[in-house]
């Protein structure tokens, strides 16, 4: 099947997911260092881990609120593009540190009696609610960009409004989009850190742990540091093959 | 391509108005158009031309009057629209091509979407509408990869692929470069003969002199004359049709 060549985008999106589960089993190898890494690996592991989850979770709950979001910021029904743009000023507005306290401590207070929110969780929902918002503004951006003509000839053709949107509009939006919501992507590696203020375990959590048992800092904080790099790189090096890719059909 | 009185009528036009805002774009436009006719539309700028085929697959609504489409009236039911819309197809100006899509993916889009025609049988008809425009060998090309006059071609088969009953041209040669206008008329021509219902928007009046069976003068939102090529071009019958005729002549 010529998947690739018919999709590059979603085969770039592909490629990015394997690289990050690579990643993830990559952690294991640091056993073979010298303490204070090599005894800690499985718990730098389960760190990296967890940064990857959330990182991924987050990432593609993200996409999905953006889309939808996005889509509602350009609704012609009032009270819809109303609930998008309070959504995204109140989320842009205020510290990612703030909100994911907020869904910690708040949220089950308000839950129904016998749901448990992990603090995973809590993170997870957090840190969705923002990389949407901040999404929500690419996707945006990329449904403006496709000209009105494309939706005319299509419509002119007989798609319905909801297949014009899923073959027409969506994946030209995406096109302009995808750059700026892989950016948004690699930001959350980074942002997710902040989920140890919740005590999640993730890789930031586990450096505090393991130079606190150790009393070296430098190189825990070192390997953190390089971990945390090579994450970011792998995505950063996508995201630019991406834009690269995504230029088919662009330009002559 | 004999007399009206034995054609089946496909396009019923009664008294259709359109206004933007408080500006009379249309006025109480009636006309009837008969399967297998060639009509030229012809008109200064701004006179209605492009308005007047955009409210017969609704990509504008009328505000007052009537139309018929083979029989279905057109309005605001979305079942009829979508009806209309698979017989009636379009061919823009500035072509439309979905951008993301090949050649051939142009092609198979919409009747595999509206249609539900299977790939195998949507793709084989793509081919033989390729290779009667002259581009067979372009299929697997994105449009930006074409020139102008190859893609207008694309465009035709495109709508084509849908079988429609009738075809609606906005101006297909005048965004193109001077050489390239002859092989999309000569396309167009070659269509003509084959007996499908035209309208065509044109400033080319050697394509509608040659080509059409009819002549549609359009000036301010009305039609002025509604006449044959010959009886159009060698006696106009209003000062305004006779001073177009005389700019357009010295125009070219
Ligand atoms: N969407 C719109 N909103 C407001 N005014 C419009 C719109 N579309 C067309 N008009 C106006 O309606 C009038 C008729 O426009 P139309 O495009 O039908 O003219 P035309 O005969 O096709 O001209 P041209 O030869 O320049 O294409 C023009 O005065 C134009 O400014
Ligand atoms: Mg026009």
């Amino acid at each position: 099947m010529n998947w690739t060549r018919l999709y590059p985008g979603w085969a770039m999106f592909a490629a990015m997911i394997g690289l990050l589960l690579f990643l993830w089993g990559m952690a294991l190898p640091l056993a073979a260092l010298p303490a204070p890494i090599g005894p800690a690996a499985e718990q730098f592991a389960d760190g990296a881990r967890i940064t990857v989850g959330l990182t991924l979770i987050a990432g593609s709950a993200g996409v999905v609120i953006g889309v939808l979001a996005g889509l509602g910021k350009l609704s012609h029904f009032g009270p819809l593009r109303w609930f998008c743009d309070g959504y995204v000023w109140l989320i842009r507005g205020t510290p990612l540190l703030l909100q994911i306290l907020f869904v910690w401590l708040a949220l089950p207070t308000i839950m129904p009696e016998g749901v448990e929110l992990s603090d995973f969780t809590c993170a997870a929902i957090a840190l969705s609610l923002n990389v949407g918002a901040y999404n929500t503004e690419c996707v945006r951006a990329g449904i403006l960009a496709v000209p009105h003509g494309q939706v005319e000839a299509a419509r002119a053709l007989g798609l319905t409004p909801l297949q014009t949107f899923i073959d027409v509009i969506l994946p030209q939006s995406m096109r302009v989009a995808l750059p700026a919501l892989a950016n948004n992507l690699a930001s959350l590696v980074k942002d997710s850190s902040l989920a140890y203020a919740i005590s999640v375990v993730e890789l930031t959590m586990v450096g505090y742990r393991v130079q606190a048992e150790s009393y070296q800092p430098i190189p825990v904080f070192v390997t953190i540091a390089a971990i945390y790099l090579i994450l970011t790189t792998a995505f950063t090096t996508l995201t630019a093959a991406l834009e690269a890719q995504l230029d088919v059909g662009q330009k002559r | 391509m004999g007399s009206e009185a034995d054609l089946r009528p496909i396009i019923e036009a009664r008294a259709v108005g359109k206004r933007f805002g408080s500006f009379q774009a249309l006025r109480d436009v009636s006309a009837t158009f008969h399967e297998g006719q060639v009509t030229a539309i012809v008109g200064p700028s701004g006179s209605g031309k492009s308005t007047f085929l955009r409210t017969l697959n609704r990509l504008e609504a009328h505000d007052s009057g009537e139309i018929v489409i083979d029989g279905i009236v057109l309005g605001d039911d979305i079942r009829n629209l979508n009806a209309i819309r698979r017989e009636v197809g379009m061919v823009f100006q500035s072509f439309n091509l979905f951008s993301h899509l090949t050649v051939l993916r142009n092609l198979t889009l919409a009747p595999m979407r509206v249609r539900r025609m299977a790939k195998a049988a949507a793709e084989e008809k793509a081919m033989n509408l390729l290779e009667r425009v002259g581009l067979k060998t372009q299929a697997s090309k994105y449009p930006v990869q074409l020139s102008g006059g190859q893609q207008q071609r694309v465009a035709i088969a495109r709508a084509l692929a849908m079988d429609p009953k009738v075809l609606l041209f906005d101006e297909p040669t005048s965004a193109l470069d001077p050489e390239m206008v002859n092989e999309v008329l000569a396309v167009m021509r070659e269509l003509a003969y084959s007996g499908i219902t035209m309208l065509v928007v044109t400033h080319e009046m050697g394509f509608a002199r040659e080509v059409a069976d009819r002549v549609i003068f359009f000036d301010e939102g009305v039609i002025l004359e509604d006449t044959t090529p010959e009886g159009f071009f060698s006696n106009p019958g209003h000062e305004r049709a006779k001073s177009f005729l005389s700019q357009v002549r010295h125009g070219f």
